[in-house]
């Protein structure tokens, strides 16, 4: 292939996750140099975990090809079931709410390869559902989960070694899910899915076992995520995923996954997530309307997609 | 005869390094009709696109009523008075015959914006009785036949040129007949008459060679790009224009003969009055183990149709599939590669490569189930897989990372060829295995099957050529309208010639 060599942006798209964390870290530690102390980073460990695990978990749609609307409404429901039915069965939510993703996941899986319906209409449609789910079991907002019960769920959040125990989870997450994705067949599937469906069936990949597998992990992903938030806020939350999505999305695509489908990993997604939360509580610390923070990340999904496009440069050769 | 209307001088067409159309003369005289001829991927249709705008040529000069001509569009084209009938039809299901006939050109029937459709439909309604089509202009296209379809078109062509060029029109027709009956047929021969009649050129393309015969005054034959024979129909019967068309043979050097493989007894795979509705009907053989079978067949005649329901691409309305004796049923590729069939799709961009994906993921991405350590894939195994393959099949690529979209058409044929080897799967469908690359590829291609069937595998083939079909196969097998028409054994020491099977293809 004869390639001129051109400056493009989108030849150093790949590198974008480090260029911004970096840059985000410099910048705010310049304007306020509290940013870097152990406290803040502690915060932000616990900050970033729940997310790690939402947008790690979607990015596996992502590589699809596919999209989920639904992740933080899946979230919301998850967090308020975790917070409501902590009571009855202690730690043992945890992998309660791992088998509720996995069958949340599995109904969107299920509608979108067996119905062959665009993910995008299916969980534009089944997040109602979550919401509902959210609303009606905390129709008056958020519950706090009872004082008593708090001591068993403090240790989430407490530290081992400085490091928040939530933040040990993320990471294992991570790890695993890196596994899932570079040596299973369900992993690479997943890719061949988003790089060419046709192709890849026509391989003698089992596509639709390859998609609804994505809507699964990342669904045990989303609740794992709505457990965790409700660890952490030490209630039920019924509105907690409304801007998690938009997070999620944007940190998945800040970490140089194309919205294409096929290509990306969990380890930029997870990366992605530091820089997002390190700039929205980077934005806290300065005082900054909160308002602005979904302006602020919907500005930042709008210039990690465009540096990314497969629309320009070389990308429109390979995909 | 009567003046030139239209002329070529060494007209070609080249895509990226593929000459797939090379110096073409031809002379279409006012009242003359044209045959054209070849088999699929000879040219027809390329040549066809280059005089009616969809595509410019890459060299050569063409000449319209005298003056040199060049075309922009179809639109363009139309307007000087070249317009083409297009194999697939064009017509707009929702709209009126009124309305697809004036499609484009509804500016001559609006004032301010408002389009007066009483007009449209009384001209509509000449331009349908200038073919003798007696049906309402109003009427949807859908509601309305094939056939009527077919007639719609001719019509609507036929309107735009003579429109723009009345008597020196030119009007091309790929395949006309495909839809039609032999009544209509009658029918569309009268209406060509007339045009005739009335001074245009005509071009006329069919794969049925009696139609050739009846309807045309001269034939021009092109074989892989290149005009081989132009001739008066009057001196042309049936044996002349089977033998043209089939040109020389290549030797079997080409197709690595000395390695073809004698069929062994067993039989991997037994097609058992296999029928697809519309597609094929009553479809039976063997494979057997270390066979290459050839599916010869025009476009359409139902051999790929096959295929694609032995992997499981399409279900069968009738009959069985049996592996090893075993009956079984495929929802989807998968199974079929779990049972053991797998196929090298046709289009190598769009159906074989994982486009985004590494080379190393694309040579291993059936065998996945094989390549693991414990429950995880192992990274050892895959790029030892790849590695085995990349030099076995002398691929040339910058690197086992690198994606598969970089590497030429023949390079990438041969990592889609060591996937269906690698996958461990006994029966092999090889779909135009050789279409686009070049004749090095191509040579090592026949090299890579030949080493498929030492290896035992059994190998169904739908070739790009007749001539590919008997070089390579044991057994050729064709296909005429959906059902079998000939078989044919093709052991080294005594394959049939072209000319023995075009018979049964057409």
């Amino acid at each position: 292939m004869t390639q001129k060599k051109k400056f493009s942006l989108s030849d150093y798209s790949q590198y974008m996750v480090v260029f911004s964390i970096i840059l985000v870290f410099v910048i705010f530690t310049i304007l306020n140099p509290k940013f870097i102390s152990a406290y803040s980073l502690q915060n932000m460990m616990v900050e970033v975990s729940p997310l790690i695990l939402l947008a790690c978990g979607l990015s596996f749609i992502i590589y699809t090809g596919g999209i989920d609307l639904g992740a933080g409404a899946m979230v919301s429901a998850t967090c308020v079931i975790s917070g409501l039915y902590v009571t009855r069965f202690g730690n043992g939510i945890i992998p309660i709410m791992l088998l509720v993703g996995a069958v949340l996941g599995l109904l969107n899986g299920v509608i979108v390869t067996k119905l062959k319906i665009p993910s995008f209409i299916v969980t534009l449609c089944t997040q109602n559902l979550w919401a509902y789910i959210a609303l009606t079991l905390c129709p008056n907002g958020s519950v706090a989960i009872d004082l008593q019960l708090r001591k068993t769920l403090k240790w989430m959040t407490a530290k081992a070694a400085g490091i928040p125990v939530i933040f040990f989870f993320a990471l294992a997450a991570v790890v695993i899910l890196f596994i899932f994705q570079q040596y299973t067949t369900s992993g690479r599937s997943i890719f061949a899915v988003g790089a060419n469906i046709r192709a890849a069936r026509l391989a003698g990949v089992d596509t639709d076992r390859a998609q609804i597998m994505a809507f699964v992990v990342s669904g045990s992903c989303s609740a794992l995520s709505g457990a965790f938030y409700a660890y952490k806020q030490l209630s039920a939350v019924p509105t907690i995923g409304d801007a998690l999505t938009l997070s999620a999305i944007a940190s998945i695509a800040l970490g140089g996954t194309s919205m294409a489908g096929g290509r990306g990993s969990v380890l930029r997604t997870a990366v992605g997530v530091v820089t997002i939360t390190a700039i929205t509580s980077g934005l806290n610390m300065m005082g900054v309307d909160p308002l602005w923070k979904d302006i602020i990340i919907g500005v930042i999904l709008i210039a990690a997609v465009y540096l990314n496009s497969d629309t320009k440069g070389r990308d429109i050769i390979i995909k | 005869m009567a003046d030139i209307l239209f002329e070529t001088k060494g007209v070609g067409k080249i895509y990226g390094t593929n000459t797939v159309l090379h110096d073409i003369d031809m002379k279409i005289h006012s009242g003359e009709v044209i045959g054209l001829i070849g088999e699929n991927g000879a040219g027809k249709s390329t040549l066809m696109k280059l005089i009616s705008g969809v595509e410019a040529p890459s060299m050569g000069e063409m000449f319209y009523m005298g003056k040199p001509y060049k075309a922009t569009s179809i639109i363009n084209a139309n307007q000087q008075g070249i317009g083409m009938v297009f194999q697939e039809q064009s017509l707009v299901a929702n709209l009126t015959i009124a309305q697809n006939i004036y499609l484009g050109r509804e500016k001559k029937y609006s004032s301010a914006g408002i389009v007066n459709w009483g007009r449209m439909n009384r001209d509509a309604r000449t331009a349908l009785e200038r073919m003798d089509l007696d049906v309402d202009p109003g009427k949807k296209v859908r509601d309305i036949d094939m056939a009527t379809r077919e007639m719609v078109e001719i019509a609507k062509v036929l309107d735009v040129v003579t429109e723009a060029a009345e008597g020196r029109a030119i009007i091309l027709l790929d395949e006309p007949t495909t839809v039609f009956s032999d009544d209509e047929i009658q029918e569309m021969y009268k209406q060509i008459r007339k045009m005739k009649a009335a001074g245009n050129g005509i071009v006329f393309i069919s794969h049925h060679l009696d139609e050739i015969l009846e309807i045309t005054d001269t034939i021009y034959v092109f074989k892989d790009g290149e005009e081989t024979a132009v001739f008066p129909t009057k001196e042309a019967d049936m044996n002349v224009l089977y033998e043209k068309m089939v040109g020389r043979s290549t030797t079997g050097e080409f197709y690595v003969e000395a390695k073809q493989t004698v069929p062994e007894k067993d039989v991997v795979l037994k097609v058992q009055d296999l029928s697809l509705f519309g597609a094929f009907n009553h479809v039976s053989f063997e494979l057997h183990k270390g066979e290459v079978l050839a599916l010869a067949g025009l476009d359409g005649s139902g051999n790929e149709d096959v295929c694609n329901v032995l992997v499981g691409q399409e279900a069968p309305t009738a009959g069985k599939i049996l592996m090893n004796g075993k009956e079984v049923r495929f929802a989807n590729s998968y199974q079929a590669r779990k049972n053991g069939i797998l196929s090298v799709p046709k289009d190598r961009r769009d159906e074989g490569m994982v486009s985004i994906l590494s080379i190393e993921d694309n040579i291993t991405i059936s065998s996945w189930n094989h390549l693991k350590q414990g429950p995880l894939l192992s990274s050892k195994k895959l790029k030892a897989a790849a590695e085995k393959w990349i030099k076995e099949a002398r691929i040339k690529c910058p690197g086992l990372k690198a994606r598969i979209s970089q590497l030429s058409g023949g390079n990438a044929q041969k990592v889609i060829f060591a996937r269906a080897l690698e996958s461990g799967c006994q029966v092999l469908i090889l779909n135009h295995p050789t279409r686009g690359v070049d004749i090095g590829a191509k040579q090592e291609i026949y090299r890579l099957i030949r080493e498929m069937t030492e290896q035992g595998h059994a190998i169904i083939v739908l070739g790009d050529t007749l001539d590919e079909c008997l070089g390579l196969a044991s057994k050729v097998i064709v296909f005429r309208d959906g059902m079998v028409s000939g078989s044919f054994d093709c052991p080294v020491d005594g394959k049939p010639s072209q000319q023995e099977v075009v018979h049964f293809m057409m």
